[in-house]
């Protein structure tokens, strides 16, 4: 798994297309939010930029890199050895979560810089179960991606969805359709991250939590169940 | 490529079971796969030994792929069993790592190196063997630090060959394996076969080149229709039929002195019983007429006359 993980990390950093949008967009996008700082707290433009970051480094990133790697026989090939399907899939979404992770853990650090989080361990644990749900939700979406060009088209509905939800739980907050917003993937993640950072109620912390974990599942799920090795002939 | 053995080169692991039992390296008993409404695969039956080279060759659309992918351990049958080195092919723990595979189209990453896809693919067999080693054998040492993305679709077959001998397995499944090779690097790789024959590796392959078969191959076996009609050494399923004359007729079909089977391109074929008595009409009959016989050649009906007949068998059903 460690030997295919090594291997992606230098393809990223070889592919100037692959690294410029896992590496260089989510972060690009991040100033650009940080530099408008149009959602008053701290914590709102924190949870924005997780939001953002992840829904494109991760989620888009790693759909992409299953469906090249399965239309180009990659896949095929990783699985012809000793190592197991997870540990086939963890080397190849491992690095591209690990960057995003790295990522947002120098743009938090900048934020946090101007205003601490008042829950810095709380947004350490929004992070990762965002990230669990993004890999899920990666999963899933590869299953019915045919290419990494059409990953450009099947990562769409969902990333909007994501970025939308965190953007209308900070312009609407708790007080209109509170749960819809909160079980749109990226919804609870706004509201956890906000609320862990300013501080405030975290009664429903435990939910929001469940949340980006349910999907998580639901994404692995779906995902294995249809999950290809090769092309469909 | 080149075929010296290094003294460094690993001894590949080996079964420690004395007895017929451990001279069978695959076997498929009654194996049948089905997808999509197909019946791909229809009950077939073979055994390779330790060692050999078994070839499996088919007319196009018998199954033969779909049989080495169950073999490979890629493909689940939808009956029948399959042992291979006494264990389920798609046990990547026990199984996986005494066996190579060269699939007829697996890809590789366009970003990494000769070198490094070579020591990936060794990262994933649980083999250990040196990675400039096994780019040397396949003759591409002066390209190791060239990225896969610049290689010629040749080159990127024996990088494939590479990662499949590392650490030299016990099994290796060539599928196809020099589709994309210039003759001399084809003879190359039979070289570095011979090579890994010499150290007890086993062997199978499926090709389109007859010739390769029935040069290199131990046994071979022949598919058509998702089932094997017939399986031997090339010289049981050769026979005796007999002998070819072919040349460039110097004047119409009709007026020739032996009887056309067929056409190849600009060339007839003579099918004969009695080569050196055909032979002595033919040269006879142009030397009388002052006519030349251009690319006169003789040659033996060998398995190219099988598949022929093979591909004429009606289905079993």
């Amino acid at each position: 798994m460690y030997a295919i993980a090594a291997a992606e990390i230098r393809m990223l950093f070889r592919n100037r297309t692959v690294a410029l949008s896992a590496l260089v967009v989510p972060v690009a996008f991040a100033a650009v939010f940080i530099v408008l700082d149009a959602y008053g707290s701290t914590g709102a433009l924190a949870s924005v930029v997780v939001v953002t970051i992840m829904a494109m480094g991760t989620y888009v990133t790693a759909t992409t890199t299953l469906a090249a790697r399965r239309q180009a026989l990659w896949l095929k090939r990783l699985r012809g050895g000793t190592v197991t399907d997870a540990g086939v899939l963890a080397g190849l979404v491992g690095p591209v979560a690990a960057v995003t992770l790295l990522q947002l853990a120098v743009v938090l650090t900048v934020l946090a810089v101007r205003d601490a989080p008042a829950q810095a361990g709380l947004v350490v644990v929004a992070l990762l179960a965002t990230e669990a749900m993004f890999v899920g939700l990666a999963l899933a979406t590869s299953a019915v991606t045919s290419s990494g060009e059409h990953a450009q088209y099947t990562t769409l509905p969902l990333f909007f969805a994501a970025l939308g939800a965190s953007v209308w739980f900070q312009l609407t907050g708790v007080d209109e359709w509170i749960w819809v917003k909160r079980v749109l993937p990226g919804g609870s993640t706004a509201e956890l991250v906000q609320g862990a950072w300013d501080g405030g109620d975290l009664s429903a912390a435990p939910a929001l939590v469940g949340i980006s974990l349910a999907w998580a599942v639901v994404g692995a799920v779906a995902g294995l169940r249809a999950f290809r090795w090769e092309p469909r002939h | 490529m080149t075929n010296s053995t290094p003294a460094t080169a690993p001894t590949p692991g080996r079964a420690t079971a004395s007895g017929p039992a451990a001279d069978v390296v695959v076997e498929a008993r009654g194996l049948g796969v089905s997808y999509a409404g197909h019946e791909a695969v229809r009950g077939v039956d073979l055994t390779v030994r330790r060692g050999e080279l078994f070839a499996l060759l088919g007319t196009n659309g018998a199954g033969k792929t779909t049989t080495l992918e169950v073999l490979e351990g890629h493909r689940r049958p939808t009956r029948g069993t399959v042992r291979v080195l006494g264990g389920d092919p798609a046990d990547r723990r026990t199984v996986r790592r005494r066996v190579g595979t060269m699939l007829q189209d697996s890809g590789l990453a366009p970003e990494l190196t000769v070198r490094e896809s070579v020591r990936l693919a060794g990262a994933l067999s649980g083999r250990r063997d040196d990675a400039d080693r096994l780019v040397g054998l396949v003759g591409l040492a002066a390209r190791a630090g060239t990225r896969v993305a610049q290689l010629s679709g040749g080159e990127r077959r024996r990088v494939d060959f590479a990662m499949a001998v590392w650490g030299t397995p016990e099994l290796v499944f060539l599928d196809e394996p020099t589709t994309g090779l210039d003759p001399a690097a084809r003879d190359d790789l039979w070289a570095a076969v011979a090579t890994l024959r010499e150290d007890g590796v086993t062997f199978v392959l499926t090709t389109h080149y007859l010739e390769e078969a029935e040069r290199h191959a131990d046994r071979i076996a022949l598919m058509h229709d998702g089932t094997i009609r017939r399986e031997g050494t090339v010289a049981e399923l050769s026979g005796d039929r007999g002998s070819t004359l072919s040349f460039v007729p110097p004047v119409p079909l009709d007026e020739l002195p032996l009887p056309v089977a067929r056409t190849e391109n600009d060339l007839v074929v003579v099918e004969t019983t009695d080569l050196q008595g055909d032979l002595g009409t033919l040269t006879a009959w142009a030397a009388s007429r002052g006519v030349p016989l251009d690319r006169l050649a003789t040659g033996t009906r060998g398995l190219d006359e099988v598949f022929r007949e093979l591909s004429q068998e009606a289905p079993r059903r």
